[in-house]
């Protein structure tokens, strides 16, 4: 895949990203979260994102997905193509099931909480 | 035996012995002889049954002193008390004997000596110190075998930066080496291993030539750039008696005085800034001293300009409003003019790299920007190792030094402020606080994501040590979570907050050099930190013990993610471009089954502990009763079961 494409098919999800909050409803997968978090941390996603979808860095930042309202579409386009020095992980290593429960289980994860109600951040 | 009867082409200078005391049955040596002439003929001697010398077996030995009243070893241990070092670190070796037992017994065991038991802890410690105090540690090792070990550390210091004052031990004359080990601790030039990464380098023939050496060795590890040097030392020369103490002389050290930009560059450089829109102003290995810290703000302040830290030193407080590390793209991407302070990789924070099958690069910075840098790298470069980085072009380059420079550029840029530029200077100012405030208030937003979990995230441990410490006088002298999460949240205000990372990114540099950093921090009463990680300790766990045993006060908090988790990330990286094995990645990149417990390795070297901490909610009590025993004067570690990054 040339640069032009991938440039443009990140730029479609982001576009997707965009509209992710309105959009959510009408894409939710009904994908397995149970299954979703097996397949995180076995196939790595956790390595970069954290566990709790917190995120983390690799060559550069890697963003929190925790809570994410990120459409399946969109979701799976990051998995494929790979932004910047992210992995790009194809349908023979992972599956559309298994790239929806992971999408699944990080909409299940707690995201932000008010850092107001956590003495410890306000130091 | 005078002082004439020294003659060096029949006698070496462990057969010259000015000084020895002969015991007094030694002296006894002629009837030696004359047991040998009693002896009866080769060809008469076959012939006959041997019969017992009672003579040869009831003398004293032949002539050989045992005893001496000086040594090479005394004199180099006087120099190196002129010289303006503290701790000489080592690992004991035989080829240094001589220097080893004078500086315990002729100078009291000063420089004091650290033991170590790693040379590249050594080295490491040393590093760790200079950053904080501002002068080097001696180190001494073997020449040929413990130099090996001493290596990584070498090379971290080279790129880091930091003066270092190593010493080896050698045996030069072949036929004076004994069998065995000798022979394979020795070499003809045994500081080519590591030539490319020093900075001067000496093999002293004659103690005169030592003492001079000494000195220049010293002057030259304290100019920028700073660096390692070595000095090679020749065991006959510690071991041998002083033919001539009262011909040698000790040069005086003369005070090192660093580079200064040229002026009129300077002042180039000051109106480019002043002419600017938005000037940014990048720095990393530019704070040497605890005034430099000021003078970069005292800069910033008066172009009230965006600033970006890169951390190798105690540059810019965290929390100053002009500080905009965390938005770096943008602050970059908008910038006219960049001025670009000690900086060892100024093209890779103004270019994106991409780590893919072809790998590509943009520029972060629009068309027409003005790169201007500053610093003294440009002074002192080697060929071989490529720590120099990718060749970055300027519009202009001022070789100095930049701390010892900044006085004149900001007075420079003080001089060119009109009324109009000082209201437009202020409004910028005004926004870029706005900027760092968001900032802030995003970096609290993301620490809250899994501040339940465990294992523990980085965000909530680098909270709950913050908790324990921010009341203290703390200094952070060792990070294995990269400087993200303490930058984002805590506040680094003082210059001694934060000393860099390893350089060369050398595993097994922030165990020592933590602990190196926090004997520096014990004069100044300050409690030292570092966030140490699993596979860094792994390296060199040893140093637990030199920190309990030379009742170093540090603070270990383990950041045990169980891997080398960056390898760990790249070998995922490389499965996934092969569409094969992504399950596989952990292989050779973690430290699981069994999982490694660090509290109980640390009880073993005699540190205090607490863990594996698993519990976020176990945290801070744990810590806090690390942080007491800090507080008295001893190491402690608490090991973290943590989340990757």
């Amino acid at each position: 895949m040339n640069r032009l494409n991938e440039a443009l098919i990140v730029t479609f999800a982001l576009l997707m990203l965009g509209r992710a909050n309105f959009a959510w409803a009408q894409t939710a997968p009904a994908g397995d979260a149970a299954n979703g978090k097996r397949v995180y941390l076995a196939v790595g996603c956790f390595t970069c994102h954290g566990r709790s979808g917190q995120g983390g860095s690799y060559n550069g930042p890697a963003p929190a997905l925790a809570d994410t309202k990120l459409p399946l579409e969109a979701f799976k386009v990051f998995v494929r193509v790979g932004p910047n020095d992210m992995p790009a992980y194809p349908e023979s290593v992972l599956s559309d099931k298994d790239t929806a429960d992971i999408l699944a289980f990080l909409r299940s994860l707690p995201g932000r909480r008010p850092a107001k109600d956590i003495p410890l951040l306000n130091q | 035996m005078g002082k004439k009867s020294f003659d060096p082409s029949v006698v070496s200078r462990r057969d010259f012995l000015k000084g020895v005391t002969l015991t007094g049955a030694a002296a006894l040596a002629a009837p030696v002889i004359s047991a040998r002439a009693q002896q009866p003929p080769a060809s008469e001697h076959a012939k006959v049954v041997p019969q017992p010398n009672i003579a040869a077996e009831t003398q004293p030995p032949p002539n050989d002193p045992v005893n001496q009243t000086s040594s090479g070893g005394d004199f180099m241990a006087e120099v190196l008390n002129t010289l303006d070092i503290d701790y000489l670190s080592m690992n004991c070796a035989s080829s240094f004997r001589g220097l080893h037992e004078a500086i315990i017994n002729h100078t009291r065991n000063k420089p004091e000596i650290l033991t170590c038991p790693h040379e590249e802890i050594a080295v490491s410690m040393a590093q760790g110190y200079a950053k904080i105090e501002g002068k080097p540690m001696a180190m001494i090792c073997h020449g040929v075998v413990g130099l090996q070990h001493a290596t990584m550390a070498t090379y971290n210091s080279w790129c880091d930066r930091v003066p270092v004052y190593i010493m080896i031990g050698n045996i030069l004359e072949a036929d004076k080496r004994a069998p065995g080990a000798e022979w394979v601790h020795s070499a003809i030039d045994p500081a080519a291993l590591v030539r490319d990464f020093v900075k001067w380098d000496d093999q002293p023939a004659t103690l005169q030539h030592f003492a001079e050496s000494a000195v220049r060795a010293y002057k030259i590890a304290m100019t920028p750039p700073m660096a390692p040097v070595l000095l090679s030392l020749d065991a006959e020369l510690q071991e041998n008696p002083i033919p001539d103490r009262e011909r040698l002389r000790i040069p005086k050290l003369a005070k090192v005085v660093p580079p200064v930009g040229d002026p009129s560059a300077i002042a180039e450089a000051a109106k480019m800034l002043v002419a600017a829109e938005n000037p940014v102003l990048i720095c990393d290995r530019m704070s040497r001293t605890p005034a430099g810290m000021a003078r970069f703000v005292e800069l910033a302040e008066t172009l009230q300009c965006a600033v970006i830290d890169q951390a190798g030193r105690m540059n810019f407080p965290s929390r100053h409003p002009l500080n905009q590390g965390a938005r770096r793209g943008a602050v970059v991407g908008q910038a006219d003019v960049i001025l670009a302070i000690e900086m060892n990789d100024l093209w890779g924070v103004l270019n994106s790299f991409r780590d893919r099958i072809v790998r590509s690069s943009r520029p972060n910075f629009k068309p027409g920007t003005k790169i201007i840098t500053l610093g003294s790298r440009d002074l002192y470069m080697k060929a071989n190792y490529q720590d120099f980085g990718r060749f970055n072009e300027v519009d202009l380059a001022i070789a100095g030094d930049g701390e010892a420079s900044l006085p004149t550029l900001t007075e420079q840029v003080k001089r060119l402020i009109d009324t109009n530029r000082k209201s437009a200077f202020e409004a910028r100012g005004k926004k870029l606080a706005e900027a760092h405030h968001a900032s802030r208030e995003q970096a609290k937003s993301d620490a809250t994501i899994g501040w339940d979990a465990s294992p523990i995230t980085t965000a909530r441990m680098c909270a709950e040590l913050y908790v324990q410490i921010k009341n203290e006088d703390w200094s952070l002298v060792g990070n294995g979570i990269r400087i993200t999460w303490p930058n984002r949240l805590w506040n680094f205000d003082k210059s001694y907050r934060w000393n860099g990372g390893s350089g060369g990114a050398g595993i097994g540099y922030t165990a020592p050099a933590s602990a190196g950093a926090a004997l520096a921090n014990k004069r100044h009463g300050r409690l030292s930190v570092a966030i140490q990680g699993d596979g860094d300790l792994m390296f060199v766990p040893g140093t637990l013990w030199t920190a309990a045993h030379h009742r170093i006060p540090i603070l270990y908090v383990v950041h045990n993610n169980r891997a080398y988790h960056q390898e760990y990330m790249y070998l995922q990286a490389m499965a996934a471009r092969h569409g094969r094995g992504i399950t596989n990645a952990h292989i050779g990149t973690t430290l699981t089954d069994p999982n490694i417990d660090y509290a109980t390795v640390a009880k073993g070297f005699g540190v205090y502990s607490e863990g594996p901490i698993t519990d976020p909610k176990d945290l801070g009590a744990a810590l806090k009763r690390a942080v007491a025993v800090v507080k008295r004067g001893e190491p402690a570690l608490v090991d973290v079961v943590t989340d990757p990054r």
